[in-house]
């Protein structure tokens, strides 16, 4: 049962199907399994580490400077960005030409600055404010969510890509109609 | 010569920002359900696109890869922060309606990845040409959405009531968004096709 709840509520609050974060590089990501398991691993890296930043960020700055608040977490998404590519050429060299251009992808991309922002904004609705751990547990469930709207997709990725479909609404155009399906089922679980 | 138009002119139709180059259609998806957001969309995606690659253009181009995007998105965060109290004050309503939708649009990939793949390439007179002409293919597209979503799920036009004997509600909520912009795209792409000699871009390769 708390299988099936969390799976609901992965679902409901996901940050795909619901707020059309990520959508472009979803497409890309559920193209290959590889590609679908490297983007959502890094986007995960991101959102995770992103969220315990803008945790940090809202705590020092006290919501004084939310003009700010876009460059604050744009510094905080850049420094992650340069620790992981530091990171993963120090300890995986071999690979590192293949990992890189997943880490430039995911680096600014909505998934992640969306998610900063609804978890902050979430934050900033809630009477008591969240906690570090709440903002990492919903940093990684976004990356999660990525992973679940990206396996949805990959399902249908080959028949929405295949010569049946006509040609002009194969590939994107059918992709994002059948996302708005998938969408209009979840919207009924909210 | 008219080929060097063609490319200039390009990002009005033949490779549009959302429709082909499939970029920046989160807060088309979500919030471009009204004319009001279509338009403060606009402003907000014009104020912060033009000047960021301008300034953008001037950046190094020795510099890593990974240090250049950084600093277009810092260059982009900064211009963000006059137009959103400009924003404010002209569109309150909107913008508290757009959200989250705000900030992101400031570090759309237009300014963060396109403006290496494709802006730098060309020589500034040229990239700024070209770049108003990207710049006036969202927004036309933002215009259309705005129009038409409105008014098939409010059954108005600018907020004003239009005898409407049939409304979508569902064109208002973000799956209907998701349809829409499917449907344009594929008609789009029809529409790109019956033209001679123009190859329709089918794949993805950018970051929205």
């Amino acid at each position: 049962m708390f299988l099936i709840n969390e799976l609901i509520s992965l679902l409901a609050a996901n940050m795909i199907l619901t707020r059309a974060l990520g959508t472009s590089t979803l497409f890309i990501a559920s193209g290959s399994r590889k590609n679908l398991v490297a983007t959502a691993s890094v986007i995960t890296l991101f959102t995770t580490c992103g969220s315990a930043a803008a945790y940090l960020i809202n705590y020092l700055s006290g919501g004084k400077y939310s003009n700010f608040i876009l460059l604050f977490y744009t510094l905080a998404v850049g420094i992650i960005y340069i620790i992981l590519l530091a990171l993963f050429y120090l300890f995986f060299r071999q690979g590192f030409d293949k990992v890189r251009k997943y880490i430039h992808l995911s680096a600014f991309n909505c998934a992640v600055m969306g998610t900063l922002f609804t978890i902050s904004e979430s934050s900033s609705n809630s009477a008591e404010g969240m906690s570090l751990g709440d903002f990492l547990f919903y940093g990684f469930e976004s990356g999660a969510g990525f992973v679940l709207a990206a396996l949805i997709l990959s399902a249908a990725f080959g028949r929405l890509n295949s010569s049946r479909v006509p040609s002009s609404f194969r590939g994107f155009p059918a992709m994002l109609v059948y996302l708005g399906i998938i969408s209009m089922a979840v919207y009924s679980l909210k | 010569m008219k080929r060097s138009e063609n490319r200039l002119t390009s990002g009005l139709f033949a490779d549009n920002t959302v429709l082909s180059a499939c970029m920046v259609i989160s807060p088309a998806i979500m919030c471009g359900d009204t004319i009001k957001n279509a338009i403060a969309l606009i402003y907000v995606f014009t104020a912060i696109t033009l000047p960021s690659v301008l300034i953008a253009s001037f950046v190094p181009k020795r510099l890593p890869y990974a240090v250049k995007i950084i600093i277009y998105a810092v260059i982009s965060s900064l211009i963000y922060i006059p137009v959103k109290i400009l924003a404010e004050n002209y569109y309150p309503e909107s913008i508290a309606r757009i959200g989250i939708y705000f900030p992101l649009i400031a570090v759309n990939s237009l300014i963060v990845y396109q403006t290496e793949a494709k802006f730098f390439r060309m020589k500034r007179t040229k990239m700024i040409g070209s770049l108003i002409f990207y710049v006036f293919g969202f927004d036309a597209v933002m215009l259309i959405t705005g129009f038409i979503r409105e008014l098939f799920a409010y059954g108005t036009i600018n907020s004003r009531m239009v005898d409407m004997n049939t409304v979508i509600s569902g064109l208002g909520k973000p799956f209907g968004g998701f349809i829409f912009l499917g449907l344009m795209c594929g008609i789009y792409r029809k529409i790109r096709s019956m033209i001679p000699e123009k190859k329709v871009r089918s794949d993805v390769n950018v970051s929205d």
